[in-house]
């Protein structure tokens, strides 16, 4: 039974404490929805899972499958089963989709992926999430739009089939039609093998698709409700405000939140791959 | 194949040819070509290396030094383009030995056209001066270099577009990267474009930076490990210098070339 079992997380980013003691136990097959007002906390938990150099957890303890994560690398982290998809996933000039997912499989298998093979899979995958065919041979990320990174981490999902996938807003930049696309993806490897999914979403049409079985609302840091779907409807109707007044508890100031640093692209492969060859 | 061990006039013919240098002496060859040809040289041995090269008019030159010599090697290349010639001229570097290049185009005729593209994985010294110089109107010249440093290395790119008084309409680009994965190293480039003619293009880029820890991040959340990582992003940051021979066959075997060299990093 492969359980994320995590205990009193504390986690601080640049010397600012934003976890204040998480509890959440994540069961084989299980789905849960975190839910909670901006900067209080969700994308902070997922990439304190994934191991983000920049989140260091000061307090408590993250397990999977029995081992201790916080030992982990990054990618450890990864071929243990864990995946995270990303609300900005990176741009990466001159590296193909193809080479990145044939590369990353590989390294869960004691043999290379036979090349017929490879394709076979990335070919169905692509066919699945509804992109483009040239989406292989493309830089990974590279001049995407927002709906097509979301998709494409999905298509990597696939490929990868993590034991416990986690989706940080990924909803964000689909349409409508995008978002089913993706649920059914989500839903179809779900019924291959059990799958764990923590899902934040801000809408509650996401979380309909996906049917999470339990929710988990993050408030400053904690926890601070827990229930089944219906919490998230609720959300949904009302927002958060009675949850601050029910349990008189205060979010965490947006502003106060740190922000993911603006990066300037430099790499000079993206305007040979824009020019004339 | 070819073998070159002594000095030797190239005339490239139609289509692609492949050329081994292999001496123990100093060489002299001259290199010429109409039509369009493209080769390839595998430096495998030269103690040191002038090239003289010459593009007739109307005739499109495409080479490709891939120098595999575990030995010192140093070079003084210059090329002449004609009139609506069209020469490509390109280096991958990928071996630990040092290496110190002069490379002279004069782009000689209206409509002349060359540009210089270097690949460079540097683990020791390499060194580039390269000046291309817009003689006639209406000419192009690009240069791009990007580089790979790695522990030790230590790269020097010294990148000249010279536009003479006369020469209108004339264009100069040139680009230079420089990426390492580990601080402390030293890379130094100079971008220079020395212009004497008021109706031109010029423009000139340069970077030099270890990788962005967020990209790393995203690719080792996928599972690969760090030397991975590092092997996959310099792949795509030099492998685009076997694109100046249009065929796929020799740029699949310098690819995997290139692979099993940054895998073994």
């Amino acid at each position: 039974m492969k359980t994320l079992k995590i205990e009193n997380l504390h986690v601080e980013v640049e010397g600012k404490e934003i976890l204040k003691g998480v509890n959440l136990t994540v069961n084989e097959g299980e789905v849960h929805a975190l839910m909670g007002p901006n900067g209080n906390g969700k994308s902070t938990l997922l990439a304190a899972i994934m191991g983000h150099p920049n989140y260091k957890v000061t307090e408590g303890s993250i397990e999977f499958d029995g081992q201790n994560v916080l030992e982990m690398t990054v990618d450890e982290r990864s071929r243990a089963g864990l995946f995270l998809a990303m609300q900005y996933p990176q741009e990466i000039p001159g590296v193909t989709n193809s080479d990145f997912m044939r590369a990353a499989m590989n390294v869960r298998r004691e043999s290379p992926i036979p090349l017929f093979t490879f394709i076979k899979s990335m070919e169905k995958t692509i066919r699945d999430l509804e992109m483009k065919e040239d989406l292989a041979h493309r830089f990974l990320n590279e001049g995407f739009s927002g709906g097509e990174k979301k998709r494409n981490e999905i298509v990597q999902m696939e490929l990868l089939k993590p034991d416990l996938a986690m989706l940080d807003e990924l909803d964000s930049g689909l349409d409508v039609d995008a978002l089913h696309i993706v649920a059914k993806a989500i839903n179809e490897m779900r019924k291959e093998y059990p799958l764990s999914l923590i899902v934040v979403s801000h809408y509650e049409r996401f979380y309909e698709l996906i049917e999470p079985q339990f929710v988990h609302v993050l408030v400053d840091g904690v926890i601070a409700v827990e229930g089944d779907a219906g919490l998230a409807r609720r959300i949904d109707e009302e927002g958060y405000d009675w949850i601050y007044k029910e349990y008189e508890i205060q979010p965490a100031s947006e502003a106060a939140a740190v922000r993911a640093p603006i990066r300037l692209d430099a790499c000079a492969v993206s305007q040979k791959a824009q020019g004339k060859r | 194949m070819n073998t070159i061990r002594v000095n030797q006039d190239i005339r490239l013919s139609e289509g692609f040819s492949e050329y081994v240098i292999d001496s123990e002496r100093d060489l002299e060859l001259t290199l010429s070509g109409e039509g369009k040809c493209q080769a390839l040289f595998r430096i495998k041995h030269a103690k040191s290396l002038r090239l003289r090269g010459y593009t007739a008019d109307d005739s499109e030159m495409s080479v490709l030094f891939w120098n595999e010599s575990t030995d010192p090697l140093v070079s003084d290349e210059s090329f002449e383009v004609n009139e609506r010639a069209h020469l490509s001229v390109a280096y991958g570097e990928c071996e630990a030995a040092e290496t110190r290049r002069k490379i002279y185009v004069a782009l000689r005729r209206p409509y002349a056209f060359a540009e210089v593209h270097s690949a460079t994985l540097a683990a020791n010294r390499k060194e580039y001066r390269m000046n291309v110089v817009n003689f006639a109107p209406h000419t192009t010249g690009e240069m791009n270099n990007y580089a790979v440093v790695l522990n030790q290395g230590r790269l020097m790119i010294d990148a000249i577009g010279t536009i003479v008084k006369g020469a209108k309409g004339a264009k100069s680009h040139q680009t230079s990267r420089a990426l390492s994965f580990e601080s402390g190293q030293r890379s130094t480039i100079l971008p220079e474009l020395l212009i004497d003619e008021n109706d031109v293009e010029a423009s000139h880029a340069m970077s030099i930076g270890r990788v962005d820890d967020e990209q790393l991040y995203y690719l080792m959340s996928r599972g690969l490990t760090m030397p991975q990582c590092t092997a996959l992003i310099s792949a795509g940051y030099l492998l685009p210098v076997a694109d100046v021979i249009d065929n796929e066959e020799v740029r699949n075997v310098l690819k995997a070339e290139l692979e099993r060299k940054l895998s073994a990093l």
